[in-house]
């Protein structure tokens, strides 16, 4: 009997000395750097660079140790990071273990534990390296690098998104909107389509017309994706329909600096009357408030939702890739966005163009970094043209082509190797977590950003969406909404709401709206009483203390105003 | 029967093995499972992880205080409460049911098949389980086909927007998942039935009904007992990650659970401190739940746990 | 010795015992005439038994169809049993994942190092509270029952490890967490359950506690040891948060599930911003991975399991050996 245990426990010998043999050239070389701290950037290879580490408290994808362009960077730079990511923890609880342990990565972002990482001294102060280098200098104004600053007066870290050189060249709506399916637009013969009731009204009229697909399967006219975080779908609309932009959690008025509780306004009302009724219409898809994202990215992937409202990213790289593969984008499945407000008269601001600086985070170097010069000197190196160039583009030749007139381009070949994870993995590093620009290369005639060239992205559209866009005289998805400057140096609000914490009393209101509205605005939907169903909204809304929120956000609206006014 | 044992230089001698061996593992457990337990003080700060557990203002019972003031709070002991309750009941009974009837197979392909199929759920994520889980259940889902084939309703229900589902629809799926990974311990345990006591029976006229309750139901109580002890314990900890995959806005009010609420209301908000408190109002419950079940056992000269 | 006797007598192997215990109760039944509520019993029973199997397979031979769809395509829903789309990219993309192979050799490492360690503390630890005469028998068992309701938290956890120098070590796998007291009740109540008579006859011919426990109990607590095992392993080859936790940047002892766990939140679709989401999405989905992962993962289980099966399916002859 012990040689029954024993053989068991043999085969499972057998087995990992088999992995082993694979294993063992890599385990070995392991082996012999693990005697000294893991922690140390210490030279690898014989070539004598540089090696950093970096943790991003947000989840990301790891590139291989050989990765091409990552070893092509390290040429040039002498330096080579290895990034780690978030997996299967909160950004918070990430950044609680590495401040308990006391010792950090050479890089940091630590997402919405940035906060608590400088409150604990683990960030470098950035400013007197700031001016040593140039790229990093001019990556931000003289004002926007003062918001920037900490309470102590220092800058410890550097946002690296959403920053325009040159010319701002967006193409794509990323955010939120009044989705749409070309056919139905094709069907009513492209009509201006500009309140929220002509909206329904089309959407019904073309379901009414065409209650089926081609093959056969019933049409869903419009669905309203609830799941989690992502209720914003269902809840942040009136903000809009008021022609205000994405400020997230309340109005601002620009006239009278006063911030509005989009919740409570008249447009509000109107909103949820709206889709009460059309949920009686059975136009409202019943499964609304109870699908999960996967199940609404499965609705719109095969193409039978004609509209909703939703973040163009939150299912263009999902529902929108597989829309494309099935060929459905040339039956009409595909989604534009539409200007809608309330009434005619109020301009809608879907759309904002220029930067969006969000203070609350970004990349920092940690005092546990032995080279911090060589951290900030990578920094630098980064956001050269050339080498960004290389993150974002790839090799020429290999990964995008350049024209007689020196305009970059894909071939459709380039472009799926783009999307593929494994070719990611091994060859592309774009080091997507360090400072990156949006808008022009210095060339001037290509955009920092393959998704921002214009030539390469109408290309990619499919041609029932360039009738459409055409047919409304549109070269991209942003001439569809018309474009608007951002509306004061308070913009975004978000950026304050979203660093809320429990510890004061706007916090705790600002998520116990939260609660509130997840639960009770279904119920108002789908209530057959839509009045009572409001009334009782109202009342639990009412009781989470709205009114502290709201006057923290005006503070900080009015702290902001004064910040800027210090710049005029 | 039982002997109490005198502590004297004699019995020492005679259990020095088990002393030194007991010793050794018990310096093991202090270690390893007491000595975190400093970070119970957490939960009488403000804890900060800039100051640490060394120097964190100290708050007293406020976190306490917090919590049970709370009406959310009261509302999500209650879920989980409830939802522990259930799924102890549910899962435990399938469990036994399951290891007992697999037994009774008289073929011994069937009976390796069955069992060898019946372990596999255990091995997918909430995540699959529940995705699926979703799709059954949907407004054409294969649940609502079968009702509706059998004119039992006329019109697809909306499982996940009526709250009174949810709490079945938690146990279902953790005995879809979990019932053939727990039988595996009762069919362990069956293996130690003497074969004679089965033939004993026969020979008495015992049908296999008889027999399953006769010899082979009192063969297992032991681990019955001890297992039951030991999952009395763990009712607050209902879980978290199937209610939060399978909860929605409308029935948020019975779908959160304390580990939810801990994560929404402590840990994403950077304070430590009321998880902390959270879990010693979780321990403390479980340790006087076992208490008690221990002694009910005790009375009733069962197998106990201590 | 004398108890050699005993193991004698006990040592039927299991498959030809079983065969025996078939025949005694086949002879049994055939002493009398099979009851109709017997016939009824075994169709039921039989009925109930396919019901099952096909319950709890549909969702494993649903993630293995996923897993050789297009993920793309998946994402469109409907695929019950067969792929739409056939492809082998899923697996593809998992398999070359980097640090795979050092992963896989840390886990089959962690696997076989753990649960030997874990069966034999926790088997030697149920032995002493086992022992009716321990003077400390109800105050160890209460010691180890407590550890189960009791949680210090991630951080004192991290920092206690942290001092002891186990992180980025490989042994923070296998040391902590090797004695649990559910396990180690587990194998108590099944040596409760041994006839004393044996351990008394045993002492008489004066065996000491280490050779009763070698000699006497363990050989007969095969299958709970079996079952035990099962238990460690399966924990210890799907385990990856420690790996996250405390060996976060070194690399050479990353665990295989820690690996895939990195490659399933890189193709996540939580993203919470457009850079996310552009960074996320490839040709595969979520989905699709963690279907692939999990077939990978499970596959070596189900090879194994036959073997452990052995032990507490194919019921043992004991003889004499309850009360």
């Amino acid at each position: 009997m012990k040689k029954k245990l024993l053989s068991v426990l043999m085969s499972m010998v057998i087995a990992a000395s088999l992995a082993a043999c694979g294993g063992a050239g890599s385990a070995e070389g392991a082996g012999a750097a693990s005697g000294d701290g893991a922690q140390q950037a210490s030279a690898t290879g014989g070539s004598g660079e540089k090696e950093f580490t970096a943790f991003f408290a947000v989840p990301g994808a790891e590139i291989n140790d050989d990765n091409e362009i990552q070893q092509m960077i390290a040429d040039k730079t002498g330096v080579k990071v290895k990034e780690t990511w978030l997996t299967g923890q909160t950004a918070e609880e990430a950044v609680g273990t590495l401040i308990a342990g006391g010792e950090y990565p050479d890089f940091i972002d630590g997402g919405d534990g940035m906060k608590q990482l400088y409150e604990a001294g683990a960030l470098v102060a950035l400013d007197e390296y700031i001016d040593k280098y140039p790229n990093i200098k001019s990556y931000y104004t003289e004002q926007e690098w003062d918001r920037l600053k900490q309470d102590d007066g220092h800058i410890y870290w550097i946002n690296q998104f959403q920053n325009i050189k040159g010319k701002d060249t967006t193409c794509t709506h990323n955010d939120e909107a009044f989705w749409i399916q070309t056919r139905v637009l094709e069907w009513a013969g492209y009509p201006e389509v500009k309140t929220m009731d002509q909206y329904f009204d089309l959407i019904e009229s073309y379901n009414e017309a065409n209650p089926t697909m081609e093959d056969g399967t019933a049409n869903i006219p419009y669905t309203i994706l609830c799941d989690d975080w992502r209720y914003f779908c269902l809840e942040n609309a009136p903000e809009f329909l008021d022609g205000y932009p994405n400020d997230g959690s309340v109005i601002v008025d620009p006239k009278t600096k006063k911030v509005i509780d989009y919740n409570t306004t008249d447009t509000a009302v109107k909103y949820f009357e709206k889709l009460n009724d059309e949920y009686k219409k059975g136009i409202v898809d019943p499964e609304s408030f109870t699908q999960t994202y996967d199940e609404y990215i499965a609705k719109l992937s095969t193409g039978r939702v004609l509209g909703m409202i939703d973040q163009w990213w939150d299912f263009a790289f999902t529902a929108g890739d597989a829309i494309k593969s099935a060929g459905l984008d040339e039956k009409g499945c595909m989604y534009v966005p539409l200007p809608i407000t309330i009434s005619e008269d109020v301009h809608n601001q879907w759309h904002n163009s220029g930067g969006v600086l969000n203070v609350a985070s970004g990349l920092a170097v940690t005092t546990s970094c032995d080279d911090v010069e060589g951290a900030i000197k990578f920094i630098d190196d980064l956001l050269g043209q050339e080498v960004h160039n290389l993150r974002f583009w790839g090799v020429e030749g290999v990964d995008y082509e350049v024209d007689d007139k020196g305009i970059f381009y894909r071939t459709p070949e380039e472009r799926t190797n783009a999307a593929d994870t494994a070719y990611k993995a091994s060859h592309l590093c774009t080091y997507s977590y360090f400072p990156q620009w949006l808008g022009t290369s210095d060339d001037g005639k290509n955009a920092n950003m393959p998704s921002d060239q214009p030539g390469e992205y109408y290309d990619s559209l499919a041609g029932k969406v360039k009738d459409c866009l055409s047919a409304y005289g549109a070269k991209t998805y942003v001439d569809m909404l018309g474009t608007n400057e951002a509306p004061g140096p308070w913009y975004p609000m978000y950026s304050y709401s979203n660093n809320l914490t429990t510890d004061t009393d706007a916090g705790v209101a600002w998520n116990l709206m939260g609660e509130v509205k997840h639960e009770y605005l279904p119920k108002v939907v789908m209530a057959d009483d839509f009045e009572g169903a409001w009334d009782e909204y109202m009342k639990a809304y009412n009781n989470c203390k709205p009114e502290d929120f709201l006057a923290a956000m005006q503070t900080e609206l009015d702290r902001r105003i004064e910040e800027a006014a210090k710049f005029q | 029967m039982k002997k109490k044992t005198k502590i004297d230089l004699n019995t020492i001698k005679k259990q020095k093995a088990l002393l030194i061996w007991g010793g050794l593992l018990t310096i093991y457990g202090f270690i390893f499972y007491y000595l975190p337990l400093t970070g119970w003080l957490m939960a009488f700060q403000n804890y900060k992880p800039k100051d640490g557990i060394l120097h964190s203002q100290f708050v007293g019972l406020a976190k306490f205080v917090r919590l049970f003031s709370d009406v959310t709070f009261l509302k999500v002991i209650r879920n989980t409460l409830a939802m522990g309750v259930i799924n102890l009941v549910v899962t435990f009974i399938t469990a036994i049911a399951f290891a007992i009837l697999l037994n009774e197979v008289r073929s011994n392909f069937g009976k390796r098949t069955v069992q060898t199929i019946s372990y596999l759920p255990h091995f997918l994520s909430w995540i699959i389980v529940t995705g699926i889980l979703h799709d059954a259940l949907s407004g054409t889902g294969i649940v609502n086909d079968i009702l509706m084939k059998l004119g039992i309703v006329d019109q697809g229900i909306n499982f996940f927007a009526h709250t009174q589902y949810f709490w079945p629809i938690v146990a279902f799926a953790n005995v879809w998942k979990e019932t053939g990974w727990n039988a595996i311990i009762y069919l362990a345990a069956i293996t130690s039935i003497d074969p004679a006591l089965y033939e004993a029976a026969s020979i008495d006229g015992a049908g296999r009904w008889a027999k399953i309750l006769h010899v082979t139901l009192p063969g297992i109580k032991p681990t019955i007992i001890i297992l039951l002890l030991m999952n009395v314990g763990n009712v607050l900890n209902a879980g978290f990650e199937i209610q939060y995959l399978l909860g929605n806005g409308l029935v948020q009010s019975v779908s959160q659970t304390i580990d939810i609420y801990v994560l929404k209301w402590g840990i994403s908000q950077g304070d430590y401190s009321i998880g902390t408190a959270a879990g010693i109002f979780k321990s403390l419950v479980s340790i006087i739940l076992i208490v008690l079940a221990n002694q009910i056992a005790k009375r009733s000269g069962e197998e106990r746990l201590f | 010795m004398a108890n050699g006797n005993n193991n004698i007598n006990l040592k039927n192997p299991p498959l030809s015992g079983s065969d025996n215990n078939n025949k005694n109760r086949a002879a049994a039944a055939k002493r009398r005439k099979v009851s109709a509520g017997d016939k009824a019993f075994t169709i039921c029973n039989t009925i109930f038994m396919i019901l099952f199997v096909v319950i709890t397979l549909y969702p494993v031979l649903n993630t293995l169809a996923i897993s050789f769809n297009d993920g793309t395509d998946a994402l469109r829903g409907g695929i019950y049993l067969i792929p739409r789309k056939f492809t082998l990219k899923n697996y593809i993309t998992v398999m070359q994942k980097d640090n795979l192979i050092t992963g896989a050799y840390i886990t089959v490492l962690r696997t076989l190092i753990g649960t030997l360690l874990a069966l034999v503390t926790n088997a030697i630890l149920a032995y002493i509270v086992s022992r009716k005469e321990f003077i400390f028998r109800r105050a160890l068992s209460l010691f180890w029952v407590i550890t189960m309701y009791v949680n210090g938290g991630l951080i004192p956890t991290f920092l206690l490890y942290k001092n002891l120098h186990l992180t980025n070590t490989f042994w923070v796998y296998v040391i902590p967490g090797t004695i649990s007291a559910f396990n180690m009740l587990v194998i108590r109540t099944y040596m409760n359950g041994i006839s004393e008579s044996l351990t008394e006859a045993a002492q008489i011919d004066g065996a000491g506690y280490t050779t009763i426990f070698l000699k006497v109990i363990s050989p007969l607590c095969k299958p709970v040891y079996a079952t035990i095992a099962l238990f460690v392993a399966v924990y210890q080859w799907n385990s990856w948060f420690d790996a996250m936790l405390y060996n976060r940047m070194s690399d050479q002892y990353t665990t295989l599930q820690y690996e895939l766990m990195k490659l399933l939140s890189s193709v996540t679709n939580q993203g919470t911003s457009a850079e996310a989401m552009k960074n996320a999405m490839g040709t595969v989905t979520p989905t699709s991975v963690r279907a692939a992962a999990t077939i990978i993962t499970m596959l070596p289980i189900i090879c194994i399991y036959p073997f452990l099966q052995n032990y507490f399916v194919t019921g043992l002859t004991l003889g004499g050996v309850k009360e």
